[in-house]
């Protein structure tokens, strides 16, 4: 009896403790979800009362502030580009340094991961000169540039281990066969090694679609502006409608939610891969 | 299967060359320019140590700077590691609706850093947030506190919007418990152990490398944390809630005090470094134990 008292306890606690994170986690974006639906004065007077009826005007006054279409344009154009330029470049280096026996071969695995110990915000300054100086600041292709790097060394380690994980037979017997060492890659090699592909194309891109801080310094225009910054946007722009600010804020996080609970299996396994390995 | 060096390099080169513009020369002109007085207006002059001991013997916004970040990355790797361990201890018992709770422990971490900060910065407003709201209701008299801006909570305010956030830490610690092979676990049921001492006593030392992995995670992450602090509080009121990172960024981009700010990125760098090394040793990553 004793000890029946005592589990059940447990499981109220335990349900308190669980249910407290639950709550945190998404009561804030619910309630900025139903807020983006009242009226100024009804966010004032009630915050967690229903919106007494559903208006969108907080959408259309929130688009006609700020682009956030454009920004949305260029998330996605960064963000894609940026994957396929990581994947692509960073594979064909993996899978040399994975492969090819050749002087030098440990110390460029060396030199690639010192990028890992990098905080990026120590790079800051010299990342904005250089940028500045070979004319890529306020430029998409700056913005590609860095993010394909941020993500160098995760891809890195992630591809290099999947490549040493598929056995050499294939490989020899295309060249046997005649294939080439350009030929090998992309037509054996590669589509083998789409699982660990996948994997870092995922963490890259969820990188290159959340960056904020170099999206901040590396860019000016409205033109070329990432969705992160559309936000920076709103808290001075939108100070007294608060609608139209909620309203945004809805628009900047549902998809990402929405695109994490349709593909979660793939994101979490990449995400616990990618901070093993990284 | 000898392949010819110059196919070899053209698989290599473009890789290379990223890793060239974005962190080694990068890297090198923080070094390099961390020992020189560069400012704007084509200022440039060899200082030598005198940034470095500038910022450790006269410069309180650094000292600031630096305390508060290293309380958030001591904080981030014990509480909220310790935090998401035992919400992944839970978990990993498989009860009804484990998925369902670790996606909405997720999904803090997935919407950007930056909506983020917007989002607590309405939470904790003072006119119509949640936070006060719900004072107001229970005590049934108007509460106004400005949880960002004011002295005695603006620290507080900044970390409980990432302390209490361990999403990442959940997913990371739940596979690796669920990663122990079954057997370990049956031999310990066999031999009369209770499900706390095999969490404690098995469970537990085996995802030891696991753990160490989050401890790195959070503890780097408070190292670039920028964007969450700069769209709240901006660092303020005063320097309360500046962090390094914060601190370089004003440095550079709006007092351009160049030289200064890459010796910050030098104190970054060597932080991250010694934090890694700690952990690494901390935590015996190096060893296996099946």
């Amino acid at each position: 009896m004793h000890l029946k008292l005592k589990s059940s306890t447990w499981r109220v606690l335990r349900f308190i403790f669980l249910g407290f994170f639950v709550l945190i986690s998404i009561g804030p974006l619910i309630w900025i979800v139903m807020s983006s639906f009242k009226s100024n004065r009804e966010i004032l007077s009630s915050a967690f009362a229903l919106p007494t009826s559903f208006s969108f005007s907080g959408y259309t006054a929130a688009l006609d502030i700020a682009p956030i279409f454009k920004f949305y344009g260029n998330s996605i154009f960064i963000s894609v580009v940026s994957t396929v330029l990581n994947v692509v470049v960073v594979s064909m280096a993996a899978y040399v340094l994975a492969r090819h026996k050749f002087r030098g071969n440990t110390f460029i695995t060396l030199l690639l991961s010192v990028s890992l110990l990098i905080p990026t915000a120590a790079l800051l300054m010299p990342i904005y000169r250089i940028m500045t100086a070979i004319g890529l600041f306020d430029t998409r292709l700056g913005l590609i540039l860095v993010y394909a790097a941020l993500g160098l060394p995760t891809s890195l380690f992630i591809f290099k281990s999947y490549f040493q994980s598929i056995p050499k037979e294939l490989e020899e017997a295309a060249y046997i066969d005649g294939a080439g060492f350009f030929r090998t890659f992309f037509v054996i090699v590669f589509p083998l090694a789409k699982p660990g592909l996948a994997t870092g194309a995922i963490l890259q891109f969820l990188t290159s679609w959340n960056e904020f801080m170099f999206a901040l310094i590396l860019t000016k225009s409205t033109e070329v502006r990432t969705l992160p910054l559309a936000l920076n946007y709103f808290t001075s722009q939108f100070s007294f409608n608060y609608t139209a600010m909620f309203a945004a804020l809805t628009m900047v996080i549902l998809p990402s939610i929405i695109i994490y609970i349709l593909l979660q299996e793939q994101i979490t396994s990449s995400m616990v891969e990618g901070s093993v390995k990284g | 299967m000898k392949v010819k060096r110059w196919k070899l390099a053209t698989f290599l080169l473009p890789c290379l060359l990223l890793f060239g513009l974005i962190y080694l020369i990068p890297l090198i002109m923080v070094i390099v320019s961390s020992f020189f007085e560069w400012k704007a207006g084509g200022v440039f002059n060899f200082v030598g140590l005198q940034n470095y001991i500038n910022a450790f013997t006269n410069d309180p916004r650094m000292a600031r700077a630096l305390i508060n970040t290293g309380i958030w990355v001591l904080l981030q790797s014990t509480v909220h590691v310790g935090i998401g361990t035992v919400i992944a201890f839970m978990l990993s018992r498989k009860l009804r609706g484990w998925k369902v709770l670790r996606t909405i422990y997720m999904i803090p971490n997935v919407v950007s850093a930056a909506a983020l900060g917007v989002i607590f910065l309405n939470v904790f407003n003072p006119k119509y947030g949640i936070i006060n709201s719900f004072v107001s209701a229970i005590t049934g008299a108007p509460f106004e506190k400005n949880w960002f801006f004011e002295q005695n909570s603006a620290f507080m305010t900044v970390t409980w919007s990432w302390l209490l956030y361990t999403g990442m830490i959940i997913i990371v610690v739940l596979a690796g418990i669920l990663a122990i092979p079954e057997d370990i676990i049956e031999a310990a049921r066999i031999d009369g152990a209770t499900e706390m001492q095999i969490n404690l006593k098995v469970r537990l030392p085996l995802i030891r490398t696991v753990l160490g992995t989050g401890v790195i995670l959070a503890a780097t992450s408070m190292l670039r944390e920028f964007e969450l602090i700069y769209l709240t509080t901006n660092g303020g009121p005063g320097d309360t809630t500046l962090n390094l990172p914060l601190y370089l960024y004003k440095t550079s981009m709006t007092d351009n005090n160049y030289g200064y700010a890459n010796m910050m990125g030098v104190v970054l760098i060597v932080a991250g470094i010694i934090a890694v090394q700690a952990i690494n040793k901390l935590f015996r990553m190096n060893e296996s134990d099946y």
